[in-house]
This record gives structure tokens, sequence and C-alpha cells, in this order.
């Protein structure tokens, strides 16, 4: 029965992987380059110029006036106060739950619109990497569904891995193809496995409320408002009445709340502005914590009085929320980031390289027509795991070489990378397999190689606060181009080489023949059941 | 959460996780072309936890229950990818690096003391 | 070595080989693994895990934010935290019992002690 249940889990997790790994793959990807959200964002509106202080109640005041005149009728305002990292006043608006959000940048000086470029920035991979560019309650269900799917990848994984210890740092990337790819399927997986099994249980947690909305249906009679009010995590907000009103000046209630907390203020929420049941929220940055807490103060819309602060929040909120900080890792210096970055990618490169593990584990034999399934996983596998690096090359590129005034730009944008990942899918069908890999790999790496230069040229005439502003997103860059066009020059080799190589001294071969426990690996299965 | 710290808790990582992997028969060949006598593998394995426990004892003395862990389990996981990095592409400088390793934690260390 | 006389070692039963394996043991009632009711019976696996797994982790979620013994936002939060972990032990159930009836019977029973649970909580609130 034993040896059944880890049959059974090698066929779950082969066939779970299958089916949700490429979208896995661009969701993985996108959440990793979201860790630098901020950076992406602030490279492509290069116009705007960081380190002048602002006055934030001020700013929160020309925002009102903009919004008072746009949506009037909105059931919702939400204003992000600008930052010293980001000297912009950032406006969404929703007039219903169903359309799409409304968005606009505003010059926090001024109150105009921003002289930054039209585009979506960070904002986009982020946003892509839990609702798939997608009507956001469709996206949000397919990315929950296959993070449960991975959830479940992940721990039938564990129990088909026989020998997680002994493997550990196993990569034999010169033995056989199909060994190399399962030792860096093991390998990315296996390091980073506490990464993994946080990342897709916290990502779940993180929309938790709408996956399983049951507790609250249960104990709350479904009032959701009313268990975020009693969890600590948000304060009274108001039902509208019904009747016309009009909101204070923001400014004062700005200076208010900034006095009441010591983290910065990063947005002001305001829910009915056009009612005389307005309700406006101060909302902080998360104090210093694992936690993704953010202190709230409500105020009277119509007057101005202090409605109430978010409350207490006992320990299993306090624990869900530091299942959310640890998703965001907001609380990450520099290099932790990194790191969180890092094993980002090496999820990515765990699904990309399973991925491939299925194709090349079912090789046709020579001479056998290969089946229409395999060539389309195999088809599929380059278009998702070369297309998307195609697609984001070229939307950085977009971003820099789009003309500044053209109409729908940040629409513009977008439709770029989905025309390059959508190129390479289907150059994938048609190409020869290896060379679609090849090919597809080496334009991905020229064109991040390009980005640096293209940028310096198109944006090298403007004046910029300080010519280093960029490296660091010029570097990874450069690195990203040149990691790849390792992968294309891997992907060129058919198979790996014969026999190996300068290390391997002459006594080798005999060790191995002699029963080695690397010649023993490669016996039958049975006889290793018990490792 | 200093990078210092960081850099301690990588550099003991690393330290202690490639003794652990020279500590297998087929690492060790990979390193030395010939398996480790079993004393040897026995100290490797024993220096290897060492290591591994002593980052964590430095990540949570110096960064607290809280983020302690979290960066533990950050460098661990970035440290294990650069001994697999270097066992398959130059497994002879894995020695070397890890016995470099040691004396940067211990530069690392009043500074992260200090931080 | 060809590619593929590779094929099929792998130790962690990923090869091809261990897959054929894998497979066989999902038809364990003897089943040809090609045929129509071996992908009848995986297809409905798939909608037992899926909707099964789903229900059982919402009962948990519902009965356990009314019954663990603290306020009800904490009980609401620890239920639904613990509801995943429950649709992922529900769904690896699913696909390791020895048969599809097998499956639904095993979930079906803890299904119905689950909602007979909340319908008696529910009967004393």
């Amino acid at each position: 029965m034993r040896q059944g249940f880890r049959q059974s889990m090698a066929w779950l997790h082969t066939w779970s992987g299958l089916v949700v790994g490429w979208v896995l793959f661009a969701v993985f990807v996108t959440g990793a380059a979201s860790y630098y959200r901020a950076e992406i964002s602030e490279w492509m509106r290069p116009e705007l110029q960081t380190g002048a202080p602002i006055d934030a109640g001020r700013a929160a005041d020309l925002a009102a006036d903009y919004l008072r005149a746009k949506a009037p009728a909105a059931q919702g305002w939400f204003i992000g106060l600008p930052q010293p990292d980001k000297p912009v006043t950032e406006l969404y608006w929703w007039n219903d739950l169903v359309s799409p959000l409304q968005h606009a940048l505003l010059d926090p000086r001024t109150g105009a619109p921003s002289p930054a470029r039209d585009t979506q920035g960070g904002d986009f991979l982020y946003r892509f990497h839990f609702e798939l560019n997608m009507p956001p309650l469709w996206g949000r269900w397919i990315v929950g569904l296959c993070a449960m799917v991975l959830l479940v990848a992940l721990v039938s994984g564990i129990v088909t891995h026989r020998r997680i210890f002994a493997d550990f740092f196993t990569f034999r990337r010169r033995k056989s193809l199909q060994r190399g790819w399962l030792d860096a399927h093991n390998v990315t997986g296996v390091l980073a496995l506490p990464f993994h099994l946080m990342i897709a249980y916290t990502g779940i947690v993180t929309l938790a409320p709408m996956y399983v909305p049951w507790g609250i249906t249960a104990a709350f009679k479904g009032d959701e408002t009313r268990f975020f009010v009693e969890a600590g995590l948000s304060p009274e907000v108001r039902l509208p009445v019904g009747k016309p009103g009009s909101i204070v000046s923001l400014a004062p209630l700005v200076a208010t709340a900034q006095a009441r907390v010591s983290e910065p203020l990063e947005h002001v929420a305001v829910y009915n502005p056009g009612d005389a049941a307005a309700t406006i929220v101060t909302i902080f940055e998360e104090p210093k914590g694992l936690a993704h807490l953010h202190p709230q103060i409500a105020f009277d819309g119509a007057t101005g009085a202090e409605l109430g602060t978010t409350g207490l929040v006992r320990p299993a909120t306090r624990i869900s929320a530091a299942f959310v900080g640890l998703h965001e890792a907001h609380f990450a210096g520099p290099a932790l980031r990194a790191l969180f970055f890092l094993c980002g990618l090496m999820g990515a490169a765990a699904i990309a390289s399973g991925l491939i593990l299925w194709s090349v584990a079912r090789l046709p034999k020579a001479g056998e027509r290969p089946g229409l399934g395999f060539r389309l996983v195999r088809a599929l596998n380059v278009g998702a795991v070369a297309g998307l690096p195609v697609g984001l090359a070229a939307y950085f590129l977009a971003n820099r070489l789009l003309p500044v005034g053209v109409a729908g730009r940040a629409d513009l944008e977008v439709r770029i990378f989905f025309g390059a990942w959508a190129a390479i899918a289907l150059a994938a069908l048609l190409r020869p397999h290896l060379r679609a890999w090849r090919e597809a790999l080496g334009l991905a790496s020229l064109l991040f190689l390009a980005i640096p230069v293209v940028s310096a040229l198109t944006t090298g005439a403007q004046a910029f606060d300080g010519a280093a502003r960029f490296l660091g997103f010029d570097a990874a860059m450069l690195a990203t181009g040149l990691l790849l066009a390792f992968a294309a020059s891997e992907a060129g080799r058919t198979r790996p080489p014969r026999r190996a190589e300068p290390a391997v001294p002459a006594g080798r071969p005999a060790q191995r023949a002699a029963g080695t426990p690397q010649a023993r690996s490669a016996a039958p299965a049975p006889a290793r059941r018990r490792a | 959460m200093t990078p210092i710290v960081l850099a301690l808790n990588f550099a003991l990582s690393f330290a202690g996780l490639a003794a652990l992997a020279l500590s297998l028969d087929r690492h060790h060949r990979d390193a030395f072309l010939s398996r480790p006598p079993k004393a040897r593998a026995r100290g490797l394995r024993v220096a290897g936890w060492a290591g591994i426990l002593l980052s964590l004892a430095a990540s949570v003395a110096l960064e607290g229950w809280n983020f302690g862990p979290v960066q533990w389990i950050g460098a661990l996981t970035g440290a294990s990818l650069l001994v697999v990095a270097l066992l398959s592409y130059r497994p002879g400088w894995l020695r070397p690096a890890a016995l470099a390793a040691l004396p940067l934690a211990l530069i690392a260390l009043p500074f992260a003391l200090r931080g | 070595m060809t590619e593929r006389s590779a094929a099929g070692t792998g130790p962690n039963g990923t090869g091809k080989a261990e897959a054929d394996k894998a497979e066989a043991a999902m038809s364990r009632t003897g089943i040809p693994r090609s045929g129509l009711s071996y992908r009848a019976a995986v297809a409905g696996r798939v909608v037992l895990a899926a909707l099964g797994g789903y229900g059982v982790a919402a009962l948990c979620t519902a009965l356990l934010s009314l019954t663990l013994p603290l306020v009800r936002s904490e009980a609401v939060t620890v239920a639904t935290l613990a509801s995943f972990a429950i649709m992922v032990g529900a769904v690896v159930y699913v696909f390791a019992a020895r048969s599809l009836a097998r499956a639904a019977l095993g979930l079906g029973a803890v299904g119905l002690l689950l909602g007979g649970g909340l319908w008696l909580v529910n009967g004393f609130a």
C-alpha cells in the first residue's frame, strides 16, 4: 500500500504540475519582479524627480479637487500620497464593484495630470501576478486555483522524492538529458522548498476571505465588514445615507493623522465622497515587523471628526497578517529582498525544469511519430518559458521607444508585451523544437541587453537628478540578458557530452564499475526503495 | 536587518552546507577524487550542522525571533544554491571557498554586533 | 548514450517508467490505462478532488468558526487559515485512495459528519 501511495503521488505530482505549470511560471516570474515594483515604476517614469520634500496635505487636497470634478458620484476614492521615492499622487476610484478601477497620476505640487509618460509601470507586473490581466474576479480565482494545485504538487512531490537528503546537493548535468533535468528540478525545488511552501500558502491567504468566505458566512452572517472591524483590520466605515453631502478639506486631517502615528502616511481613502455620510480613512505604512497591518484612522467626511481607529489585533489575526507580510516581504531590506527575488526565480526554474522534464521523459523512440499532445506540450513549454522574457523585454523597450504623447500609451505597452509573447508562442509551434528554444532565448537575451542602450539613447538628453539613478536597473537588465544568453547556448546542445571531461580522473570509470554509490544510483529502483 | 548580519548568516550557512556536502561520498569524490574516510565524514557532518546552527543562533540573536528565522532560511537557500553551483561547475573550489567563508564570518561578526 | 535510453531510470518517480507504473497504480482495478473508463476514473477523481475537497474544507471552516473557543473573528481566522491545508489533505486522499468509489465514500462520510455537526451547532445557536 505504501508503495502504491508513493506511486499515486508521483502520478499526481506529474500531472498536477503539468496542467498549471505554464500559468504558474508566469505568476512566479511576475511575482519575483513585483519585489521590485517600485524600482520598475520609477525606471518607467524617468520624468519624475525624486528627493525633494512634498507637502502631503496639499497634495491630498489637490487630489480631492481633481476627483470632485472627475468622479463626484464614485463609491470610493483611493489617494496614494507622494513619498520621497515616489514623487507623484496616485489616484484610484471606482463607481461600482464590477467595472474596472479608474486610475490617474497627478503632479503633487500642481494637481495637474502628471508630466510622466503614460504607463502602468511595475503595477502591471504586480497585477498580472494575481489577476493575469483578466477581469479581477476571474484572474484571482484562476491564480488561486493554480496556487492550490501548486500546494498539492509540492506535497505530492515531497512524498515522491525518495532521497531528499542524499540528493540535496546533486546536480548531474553531465549525465543524461533526463537526469540533468530531473536534478535541476529537484535542486531548484528542494533547496528553496521552505520558500515554495511559504509563498504558495501565503499567496492563497492574501485572498483568503474571497476563496473561503464560509467562516464569515457562518459566524458573521456574511457581514465581511463586521469581520474586518472586529478583527482589528479596519475602522468602522459608515454606509451611505443617500443624501448628498460634501467632504471637508483633507489637509488638516492629514496633519492630525500624521501627528498621531509615527509611520509614514501612505493613503487617504474616501468612501461615498458625494454622500452626507462620507467616511475618510487615513492609512499608514505598516510598522516594522513581519505582519502586514496598516494602522488606520477614520474621520467623518462632513465634519472631520474622528470616527475610530483600527482596533486591537489578536494573535490569530496577527499570524494571518504575518502570512501576508511574508508573501509581500515589504519588511525586507535590499539584501534579503534580493534573496526573496532569487527564491522566486528558483520557483520559476523548478516549474520550467519540471515542464521540460515531462517532455524529455516522454521523448518518442527513434522512428516513432511524436503524438499531438507531446508536440503541444513542447511548444507550450517554449511559448511559456522563453516567450515571457521576450514579452517582458518588449514591455520595457516599448516604454522607451513609444512616443511620449501617443494616445493610449499605457495600453499600447501592455499590448506589445502580449503581442511579443504570443508571437514567440506561435513561432514555437512552427519551428523545430530545439531551434525554437535557442532562437526564443537568444532573442530574449538580445532584447534585454538592448534595454540599457536604448534607455540611454532615448532618455539621455533629459536632465536627471544624478546620472547613476538607473544603474541598478541597467545592471539587472544586463544580468538577465547574460543569463538568457547562457540558457540559449545550453539549449542549443542536443545532448550532454558522452563522457566527461578534464576534472574526471582516470580512476573514475573503474570505481564506477566497482559498484560505487554513483553506479548504484543508476541501478533499478527497487534496490533503493528503503533509501 | 542590516546587510552585514545577512552576510554573517550567509558565510556561516555556506561553510556549514559545504561541509555537509563534502561529507557525502558523491560530492567528496567530486572535490577530492576519493571517498571520505569515516572519521572525516563524521567530522564534516558535525562541523556542517554546527555551522548551520550557529547561523540560526546568530540570526535569532541579532534579528530576534521575528525576522531571524526568515533571514536564516533565506541565507540557507542562497548558500545551498552556491554550493550546488560550485559542486557542478568548479568542485575543486568548494573547500577553499568554505574555508574562506569562516574568516569572513569572523570579520563580519563585530560589525554585526555593533549594527 | 541516447536520449531515449536515459529515460526511465529516474530515482524520484518522475521518469517515464515510474510514470507508467504510477499510471498503472491509478487503475489498480485492472482497467487499461488508455481506455475510456480509465479516463473517466481520472476525470472523476479530478472532479471529486476539486468539488469534494473544497466542500469539506468549506464545511470544516464554517464548523470551526462557530465552535472554536475564541473570539469569533479569531475563530474565523484560524478556521480560514487551516482550510487550505484541509483541502490539500482531501485532494491527496482522493488521489491516494484505492478506487474512486472509496474516495467518494470517504469524503462523503467526512462531509456528512461535518454537515451534521454544523446543523447541530446552528440548531443550538
